[in-house]
């Protein structure tokens, strides 16, 4: 299908809704703090601050085994620091759209859902390393928000989205041709037009839009390849929401593997057999840090 | 002796290296009381003491007797669920669909190494229910081979215990095995669609007959094989296997370093090899 007509339909999607999550207020803020020049790391933290939850959520995904930092982040400013300044604008939104829909009221069980999203940052930051992706930050970030318009489906969408996952139980189809048979759209174009409205930048809102078909993207083909196999390596380690239950895929056949190979040559030698058997370790540290993010207000970070 | 996690990072590296098999981190307490019994025998006092023992001369032969300790050297009906449930649902299903495209009706399969039957009998279990419908008119030829001619005896046999068959599905179980005094006898309905035959896996004018499979199994073997044996046993189910078909090897083996033209392709809670 004709991805124009596909992102339109998405755009028809988002509108009929009323209550569409907005940007917490001062996450707006940081984004316009940003916008100026001369913007301090200081003054950006300063104002994060005033925002218990969102300093306390920054603070763990930054600090979490999934995330590897390479010594503790004790303060919200070292984070920012440690981050970058090009890097703030992403954490905000990250954050915003977590906190926008942290509330169990989809089609499926929410924090299955944030399991396989931080799932496929760490996964995504690990395979930038091996490739020697110049911005793992920016990994671990995309990965996270890759599926931002499955979780508009599941929460705007329930019933429909709801059926689509039963009808694919125990029957061997990728859960996005499904999505296009019935909504005339996929969570791609939805989650891009979703991206879109709120100010994502645009590397972010290509991994959004093409995280299923990285030859199509144009600004960064090798991080939406990043982020594809990563979430495809996630489908089937444990790290799955429903939906995904019967995918297997061909390595060497995955479009993304490829655009991978040719980036880094080195890619051929990797252990392929023990990198599942190391994620299927991590997956306690994933669901611990999503625990954690989710069910408990703990404000540190001062 | 508990094990620290550096120690136990050194010999699951250690053991992945030289063997081919993955200690998950949840299969820590199960590796350090394996590793105790061990030490213990070979007097080793801590585990620093057994992993220099691993890497001496006289490693190799201490190996053997580790992955004994590991494997436990027992098998059972429905092992690798994960493996079992993407071939019924996915991979069987694309083999027939390519097979049928040709006209050619027949399923061949061989459990190499397959001890006492377990594994070749519950691929037939499967298949026989399919034998309505996707199945139908299909010839089902499944091979079971082993060094052990013992083994082979038990396996022809079909003789079982309750450790055995003790996650055979319930429907599966109700329908092929009947119980008699603590035993459990597989039905002859399943039998008839396995043939067992002494094989060593190392004796190459016999293994380059072994032709023509869609899914080859060998499982917790190789592990025990050195590397320039394994490239060679392995390169055999290569070439054995039909372009289309699958290579299963155990739960936490990896053919790492041991291939490089098998490919690899992953679902839900494992992967295979293919062509």
């Amino acid at each position: 299908m004709d991805k124009t007509a596909m992102i339109e339909k998405a755009e028809q999607m988002i509108a009929q809704i009323d209550d569409l999550p907005t940007i917490p207020a001062v996450a707006n803020q940081v984004l316009m703090m940003l916008d100026q020049p001369d913007t301090k790391v200081e003054d950006v933290a300063d104002l994060m601050l005033t925002d218990q939850v969102m300093t306390a959520q920054v603070m763990k995904m930054l600090n979490s085994p999934v995330y590897k930092p390479t010594h503790e982040i004790t303060s919200l400013r070292r984070a920012l620091v440690y981050l970058g300044l090009s890097h703030i604008r992403e954490i905000a939104l990250t954050t915003s759209f977590i906190s926008a829909f942290e509330k169990d009221t989809g089609a499926f069980e929410i924090n299955a859902f944030w399991e396989h999203s931080f799932g496929t940052g760490m996964v995504a930051k690990v395979i930038a390393g091996k490739i020697g992706y110049n911005d793992l930050e920016k990994a671990y970030i995309s990965g996270i928000i890759h599926n931002l318009g499955i979780v508009f489906l599941s929460t705007y969408m329930r019933e429909e989205f709801k059926n689509l996952l039963e009808s694919i139980k125990g029957r061997s189809v990728r859960m996005i041709k499904e999505e296009i048979a019935r909504f005339g759209t996929s969570h791609c174009e939805i989650g891009l037009c979703m991206a879109r409205k709120w100010n994502f930048p645009e590397a972010y809102c290509e991994v959004i839009a093409f995280h299923h078909t990285p030859a199509e993207a144009t600004i960064d083909p090798v991080l939406c390849s990043i982020v594809n196999l990563a979430d495809m390596f996630c489908s089937v380690r444990g790290l799955d929401y429903g939906g995904n239950e019967w995918v297997s895929f061909d390595l060497h056949e995955e479009q993304a593997w490829q655009i991978l190979r040719k980036e880094s040559p080195e890619l051929m030698q990797l252990d392929i057999e023990r990198f599942c058997y190391e994620l299927d370790d991590a997956i306690p540290d994933v669901q611990e840090l999503v625990r954690s993010i989710f069910n408990s207000n703990n404000k540190t970070g001062q | 002796m508990a094990i620290s996690d550096k120690d136990f990072e050194l010999l699951r590296d250690f053991i992945y290296n030289i063997c081919g098999m993955y200690f998950h981190s949840t299969k820590k307490y199960f590796l350090e009381s394996r590793l105790n019994r061990r030490m213990e025998a070979t007097g080793c006092k801590t585990h620093q003491d057994y992993y220099l023992l691993l890497k001496s001369p006289r490693g190799s032969e201490e190996l053997k007797f580790l992955m004994d300790e590991i494997t436990t050297n027992e098998t059972y009906f429905f092992r690798n669920v994960p493996q079992l449930n993407a071939l019924e649902n996915k991979l069987l299903p694309e083999i027939v669909d390519i097979k049928n495209k040709m006209g050619f009706r027949k399923l061949r399969i061989w459990s190499a190494a397959s001890s006492s039957g377990e594994e070749a009998y519950t691929m037939a279990m499967i298949l026989n229910e399919k034998r309505s419908t996707l199945l139908k008119n299909w010839i089902i030829e499944i091979i079971g081979t082993d060094i052990n001619e013992t083994v082979i005896a038990q396996a022809k046999e079909g003789v079982y215990n309750a450790y055995s068959v003790r996650n055979i599905p319930d429907m599966y179980k109700r329908k092929y095995i009947r119980e008699d005094k603590g035993l459990y006898i597989l039905s002859p309905e399943i039998k008839k669609f396995v043939t067992f035959n002494k094989l060593n896996l190392y004796d190459d004018n016999k293994m380059i007959f072994m032709k023509t499979f869609d899914i080859i199994f060998c499982a917790n073997v190789l592990i025990y094989f050195d590397t320039a044996s394994k490239s060679k046993v392995v390169q055999h189910f290569y070439n054995n296997l039909q372009p289309y078909g699958y290579f299963f090897v155990g739960q936490s083996e990896s053919l790492h370093g041991v291939n490089d033209k098998f490919k690899t392709v992953h679902f839900p809670g494992g992967f295979t090899y293919k062509k």
